[in-house]
């Protein structure tokens, strides 16, 4: 057994992922999208990986968290890395997230609004189906836009 | 005509480039009315005109420029907009 310093400190796939408080399963999965790397692997062939590995798990999970893609992640991971970087740069970045996200808020809440007037629209539940307000909405949303693509 | 430049305060590389593109357009059109938002204090404004990456143009509400041009790029972007005002 390898039991110096280093490899005493390193640690397996399970341990990392109790230590990170995610699974082998997600580490594998980060692992194949570039993310994280194992630092080396033991006799048997099992990933090893060092207390940095931990640190880049929680990095991921928290700009997971904050609505940052894998692709994204792995620019930050990056950006983390540079020397030339500075804290600008990841703040714009940020920035640039929430900019996203409110769109995406703003686009949901339009889709939120159009279904809360179909829903007002269609206030007698005993209607037969072919004379529900939002059946009929919603196909003639679909000829306009059939008729627009035309 | 209205131009407003969406802007991430601290960005010194957006600093320069902001205060060229302003003087370019300014000396090109003496009518233009700049106006630099920081992004943060403008959030809804550039929400509704979709900027999603900084710094951003837009002119007379519409986002010309999702990122930055050139002094000629505005310009050339401009001179039919000053044509139609006339």
């Amino acid at each position: 057994m390898l039991l110096n310093g280093r490899k005493q400190s390193m640690l397996t796939i399970g341990k990392l992922a109790a230590l990170a408080q995610t699974t082998p399963d997600a580490l594998r999965f980060y692992e194949r999208e570039g993310l994280i790397a194992p630092t080396s692997k033991s006799e048997g062939g099992y990933r090893l990986y060092d207390a940095e590995a931990a640190r880049r798990i929680r990095f991921i999970k928290q700009a997971q968290h904050c609505g940052f893609t894998l692709a994204e992640i792995h620019a930050l991971l990056d950006l983390r890395a540079t020397d030339a970087a500075c804290c600008g740069d990841m703040r714009k970045r940020a920035i640039e997230k929430k900019l996203q996200l409110e769109s995406r808020i703003k686009a949901l809440k339009a889709m939120s609004d159009a279904l809360g007037r179909l829903i007002a629209d269609c206030n007698q539940e005993r209607y037969p189906l072919d004379a529900c307000p939002i059946l009929a909405a919603l196909e003639s949303a679909e000829l306009t836009a059939s008729n627009g693509a035309r | 005509m209205q131009i407003e430049l969406f802007y991430s305060p601290g960005c010194t590389q957006c600093d320069g480039a902001r205060t060229q593109l302003k003087a370019a357009a300014l000396q090109r059109f003496p009518q233009v009315q700049w106006c630099e938002c920081n992004v943060l204090e403008a959030l809804d404004r550039a929400v509704e005109l979709g900027v999603l990456s900084l710094p951003a143009l837009a002119v007379n509400g519409d986002l010309l420029f999702p990122k930055l041009p050139t002094p000629q790029q505005l310009c050339a972007a401009l001179e039919p907009l000053a044509r139609d005002e006339c």
